[in-house]
């Protein structure tokens, strides 16, 4: 009796505020910064775009609100990194919201990682004895602007299949794009080119895809597995390991503690530098091309300082 | 505000009702007892439970996990009641603390060694209020109740021996048993109520009622009136506030209780004075 009431006062408050505009945008809501800017770059004004996760929070855990269900519960399109990065949080909300547009699997589900280059898949038969194993590759992967590319593809698709009446204007957004980043793209390759086969540490193994565009080399993590606090055995390892093989750079998403990198640093004689993983992680990386800007600038310029090339 | 939130905030609201509802009451008996953070303690040692079922490659959303935790805290129950500190002159809280620490460092060794991303296992274990559902309500709601009558029959048996446990010993009441029973059922709602609702919001669901019925009254009755009360009007503001100022509402609501309970700390004098008078 009492919840009939209640649904009818909730029925009556929807009808109210769900009367929109005939040729609203569609609304899409995105898990991360970094899909959020993919999203605006191709569908223009043609699309309304939300984000949970800002740029500076860790994609793993966003703390969900009671806005993040009204968002997710009115959305037309939810696009995910997928890859299990928001397997903790982001279940729960899809079910919450109880919009069946956005459920797994249908049309306004769009897991962004299903074309692009994924990186550190397990081949074979995943054992225990392997350690950390990440069973679907590593979810970092739009650190790479060939899989930027690769993921405002998928996303013209599926909102030109979801607003067919916009094709064109799909088209030509993500050309326009692709255009700009093909010539940004010859710009950060020129800027790290005198860094090839230089060697570093990151903390977590968010870099990969980054590192690999850009020729990088990765000997080691400051976590011993993903989201384990380093240990002192495996922190004495990654300070020989540094040390033999000259490396003098520990990369530090802006989420994590300096304090052990530092040390550790310290020890090596090296630097610790932080990187922004994503658009919003710092005030200069407004978009997915500035996002590039910033991290390439600043990796060269400390590698500059490091390598004295 | 957008009132169309309600259809969504409808299940954690019926879920913070009914944690509330049966805290409230256990609360009073905890804090009888001075063992305070024997829900923290017990919850921790639920989560061990889990952490070694995910550790042997069960999945953290399966029926083994959940009885694995519940397997766990039966455990603990029978170690708090048969560990009587006060005959060896050592606070009960030393030992609840002790296997707090030892069971928060072994959930974090065991998920080390555990397969996969361990990152994101913490997060699974603990439960956000926001994204409850209705059928975990409605089955929460059963246990509850089931646990809230057991309680009820024997609500003599369990008010003499958390009062005074010497005082009950002598009159032949088998204080080690219905400790165990006591603890028993209060782990089997800590487990499921910080599956729910994680473990900060349901110590405070335990504790801050029956500290703040404290505050107000004397005896049992009024207290266990003004903790329900007191946890169902800050479980509605916590919620309010969560919605209007978009904040995450299992901290919003912590939060509100410790308002709440300056609020009524401060009043003390007035109400207190005012009883004293009628």
């Amino acid at each position: 009796m009492k919840q009939a009431f209640i649904t009818t006062g909730i029925l009556v408050a929807l009808a109210v505020v769900s009367a929109r505009p005939a040729h609203a945008a569609l609304r899409v809501i995105t898990t991360t910064a970094d899909l959020a800017a993919l999203t605006s770059e191709v569908g223009g004004d043609k699309v309304q775009v939300d984000a949970f996760g800002k740029g500076y929070q860790d994609p793993h855990f966003v703390e969900p609100k009671p806005s993040f269900i009204l968002l997710a519960s009115k959305a037309d399109l939810l696009v995910l990194v997928g890859r299990e990065l928001e397997i903790g949080w982001l279940p729960p909300l899809i079910n919450s919201s109880r919009n069946a547009k956005i459920q797994v699997g249908a049309n306004g589900y769009l897991d962004a990682s299903l074309n692009v280059k994924i990186l550190e898949i397990p081949t074979g038969q995943i054992t225990r004895a392997m350690g950390d194993v990440h069973p679907a590759g590593n979810p970092h992967y739009w650190l790479d602007p060939g899989n930027g590319r690769r993921i405002a593809q998928a996303i013209r698709d599926k909102l030109s299949d979801l607003s067919p009446a916009d094709k064109a204007y799909f088209a030509q957004r993500y050309d326009d794009f692709d255009k700009r980043l093909a010539e940004s793209e010859k710009k950060w390759d020129a800027t790290m080119a005198p860094y090839k086969g230089t060697k570093i540490v990151t903390y977590h193994r968010s870099w990969p895809n980054f590192m690999e565009r850009f020729g990088l080399d990765v000997i080691g993590y400051v976590e011993p597995k993903p989201g384990i606090p380093p240990s002192p055995s495996h922190t004495l390892d990654l300070i020989g390991d540094m040390k033999t093989q000259g490396v003098k750079l520990i990369v530090v998403e802006p989420y994590f503690d300096v304090k052990t990198p530092q040390a550790i640093a310290s020890q090596v004689g090296g630097k610790v530098l932080i990187l922004a993983p994503s658009v919003g992680g710092t005030k200069e990386a407004a978009n997915y091309i500035q996002l590039f800007d910033f991290d390439v600038n600043t990796l060269a310029s400390t590698l500059k300082q490091i390598t004295g090339k | 505000m957008d009132w169309s939130i309600l259809q969504f905030l409808a299940a954690p609201i019926a879920a913070s009702l009914i944690i509330a509802g049966i805290h409230a009451y256990l609360g009073l008996h905890v804090v009888e007892r001075g063992v305070i953070f024997v829900d923290l303690s017990l919850a921790q040692i639920a989560s061990l439970g889990a952490a070694i079922a995910v550790w042997q490659g069960y999945d953290p959303h399966s029926p083994t996990v959940y009885w694995m935790s519940l397997g766990f805290t039966l455990i603990g129950a029978l170690i708090f009641s048969m560990v009587k500190g006060h005959e060896a002159q050592i606070p009960q809280e030393a030992f609840i603390g002790i296997s707090y620490a030892v069971a928060s460092a072994a959930v974090i060794l065991t998920l080390s060694q555990a397969t996969g991303e361990s990152e994101h296992l913490r997060d699974m274990l603990v439960g956000n209020i926001l994204s409850v559902q209705w059928p975990e309500v409605w089955t929460t709601a059963a246990v509850y109740v089931g646990i809230g009558v057991f309680h009820y029959i024997f609500r003599d048996r369990f008010l003499a021996i958390s009062m005074d446990a010497r005082h009950a010993a002598t009159h032949g009441v088998s204080v080690r048993l219905w400790d165990f029973l006591f603890y028993a059922s209060f782990g089997l709602v800590v487990t499921r109520s910080v599956a729910i609702a994680g473990v900060l919001l349901v110590f405070c669901y335990l504790i801050v009622p029956s500290v703040g019925a404290m505050l107000w009254a004397a005896r049992i009755g009024p207290r266990l009136a003004i903790g329900w009360v007191m946890g169902v009007i800050v479980s509605m503001l916590g919620m309010y506030f969560s919605v209007q100022l978009d904040l995450p509402t299992g901290a919003t609501i912590v939060c509100t209780f410790g308002l709440v309970l300056i609020v009524m700390a401060i009043t003390r004098p007035f109400v207190v004075s005012r009883r004293a008078v009628s």
